[in-house]
């Protein structure tokens, strides 16, 4: 048997939080960054912000015994690919210190101070994981650095690789879209709503690097002129501006390798993945870049 | 459920140690390219006890939460959670279950089909991004973990809920095992 008032309650109460959800979402793509709900999501997540903390540090050794595990049973299939890329790099060390002491010489001849790729004069602050997405749909992590240790709204995040003992430094990690006086949310470049202009070196084939949802391990360059691109090739922010918006990330920062290019059926576009250099499956530590190196040409960022 | 201040603290302790759990712990430890997602265990155990109104009305709380604290679009995990909470709730309130492993399976339906709606709404928002198959793997990975955790989930619940409880499923699955055999007099049923 049914009870008409219970079946009209139960209607009712889905019927509204339904609703609720809906002109929450519409109102939330409707209003600005400066907005109710994007204002209540900055008191949210610097309130909850020492909870996380207090969680993130009192959790850390069951994240790390379960990444040991997991690295345990990654390692026997890596050892032999890592084998090959030793020699590689030895191969590639000979080749850049060579280059190195050649590049240095000319410094001298010319007079000319050049920096080594990274952009110089960025100030980086270390900051520490507290939260991350909990899906691969929105891919973003929350830091314990905010507003108070100098960081602002779209300033770029670079974090370390995954073994920076074997020369995998790191790279572009993401960019700050929210700050708190305590905490920050990063938006990674692996999240939907992100494309980062860059630029293949030595080659000098610029393009646009967006994510492939769901794969933290891969990333496309679209739309990508200036030449053919080769794998095992770096890609590196190009600092160009490539969509309205102020500028963000500053000219050479890495981004990843080149592991596979693939070209159309008339071959005048190329889709070329890429390999990320920082570690964004597992990040604990970033930095973010405060401070804007100053005359040095900066990449814009797509956002829907 | 019982509507009570005590019984909304109850419901909301459990939903704020899911958020915060899953935020700084649960996201971060990927396993077999997965993760355990404890909000959608935590929303479906209170729909599961709860019933239906419990159910959507927790996931349209955890939803917002969720949103809130981890910077995502705000809106869908609610929409999404409350859908989840009201199906978990009915199928409770129609199938009448009791069985003892029944949570291992509610746990898999309620997040398989919360990350396959999840992933429906991302769609429907326009992701403007090329979406890589390991989404697929992501997503069974995550459904077969909180299978797993579900039994372990959903007795912590039951324990955190009990009080707030009108009918509890494990008691009526007691209440009909068949009495036992007791004493020489042969009372059956009472136990001496």
């Amino acid at each position: 048997m049914y009870d008409r008032n219970v079946v009209r309650r139960r209607r009712a109460a889905l019927a509204v939080f339904v609703a609720l959800s809906i002109a929450i979402l519409t109102a939330y793509f409707g209003e600005s960054g400066g907005g109710f709900f994007h204002a209540l999501q900055r008191g949210a997540q610097e309130a909850f912000a020492p909870i996380e903390t207090g969680a993130s540090r009192a959790l850390k050794p069951v994240r790390d015994l379960f990444g040991w595990a997991g690295d345990t049973f990654d390692a026997k299939g890596e050892n032999k690919d890592l084998r090959k890329e030793v020699d590689r790099l030895r191969s590639a060390l000979a080749e850049s210190q060579t280059a190195q002491r050649d590049a240095s010489q000319l410094k001298g001849l010319v007079g000319l101070r050049q920096d080594d790729g990274f952009p110089r004069g960025t100030e980086p602050v270390a900051a520490r994981v507290i939260g991350r997405s909990p899906n691969v749909w929105y891919s973003s992590i929350t830091i314990d650095k905010g507003s108070s240790d100098g960081v602002k709204v779209d300033q770029p995040v670079i974090a370390a690789g995954s073994d920076p003992d074997k020369d995998e430094v790191g790279g572009l990690a993401g960019k700050v879209t929210s700050v708190t006086g305590g905490t920050a949310q990063v938006t990674l470049i692996t999240d939907a709503s992100i494309g980062v202009a860059a630029q293949v070196m030595p080659s000098g084939a610029t393009g646009v690097v967006r994510p492939a949802v769901g794969n933290p391990r891969d990333l496309l360059m679209e739309f990508v002129e200036g030449g053919r691109v080769t794998e095992n090739t770096t890609v590196a922010t190009s600092g160009f501006k490539i969509e309205k918006g102020q500028s963000l990330f500053p000219r050479g920062i890495p981004i990843g390798r080149v592991t596979d290019v693939n070209l159309d059926e008339v071959e005048i576009y190329q889709r070329v993945h890429l390999e990320p250099f920082a570690d964004l499956k597992s990040i604990d530590i970033v930095q973010v870049l405060t401070r804007r190196p100053s005359g040095a040409q900066t990449a814009g960022v797509i956002t829907p | 459920m019982i509507l009570s201040p005590g019984s909304i603290l109850r419901v909301g302790v459990l939903v704020l140690l899911a958020v915060v759990l899953q935020l700084s712990g649960m996201s971060q430890l990927g396993i077999l390219g997965g993760h355990i997602d404890l909000v959608v265990l935590a929303v479906a155990a209170v729909a599961y006890y709860g019933g239906s109104v419990s159910g959507c009305a927790t996931g349209f709380a955890a939803g917002f939460l969720l949103d809130l604290v981890s910077g995502a679009t705000m809106g869908v995990s609610s929409l999404v959670l409350t859908a989840t909470g009201y199906g978990v709730g009915r199928f409770r309130e129609l199938r009448d279950p009791s069985h003892g492993l029944l949570p291992m399976g509610v746990g898999a339906a309620a997040t398989g089909g919360f990350v396959v709606a999840f992933a429906a709404v991302s769609f429907m928002l326009d992701v403007g991004a090329s979406v890589s198959p390991l989404v697929i793997r992501d997503a069974i990975v995550t459904t077969l973990l909180n299978a797993l955790l579900a039994l372990p989930v959903f007795t912590g619940a039951r324990r955190l809920l009990g009080p707030a409880l009108k009918v509890d499923p494990l008691e009526r699955r007691r209440r009909r095992q068949p009495p036992r055999e007791t004493g020489p007099l042969g009372l059956r049923g009472l136990e001496v």
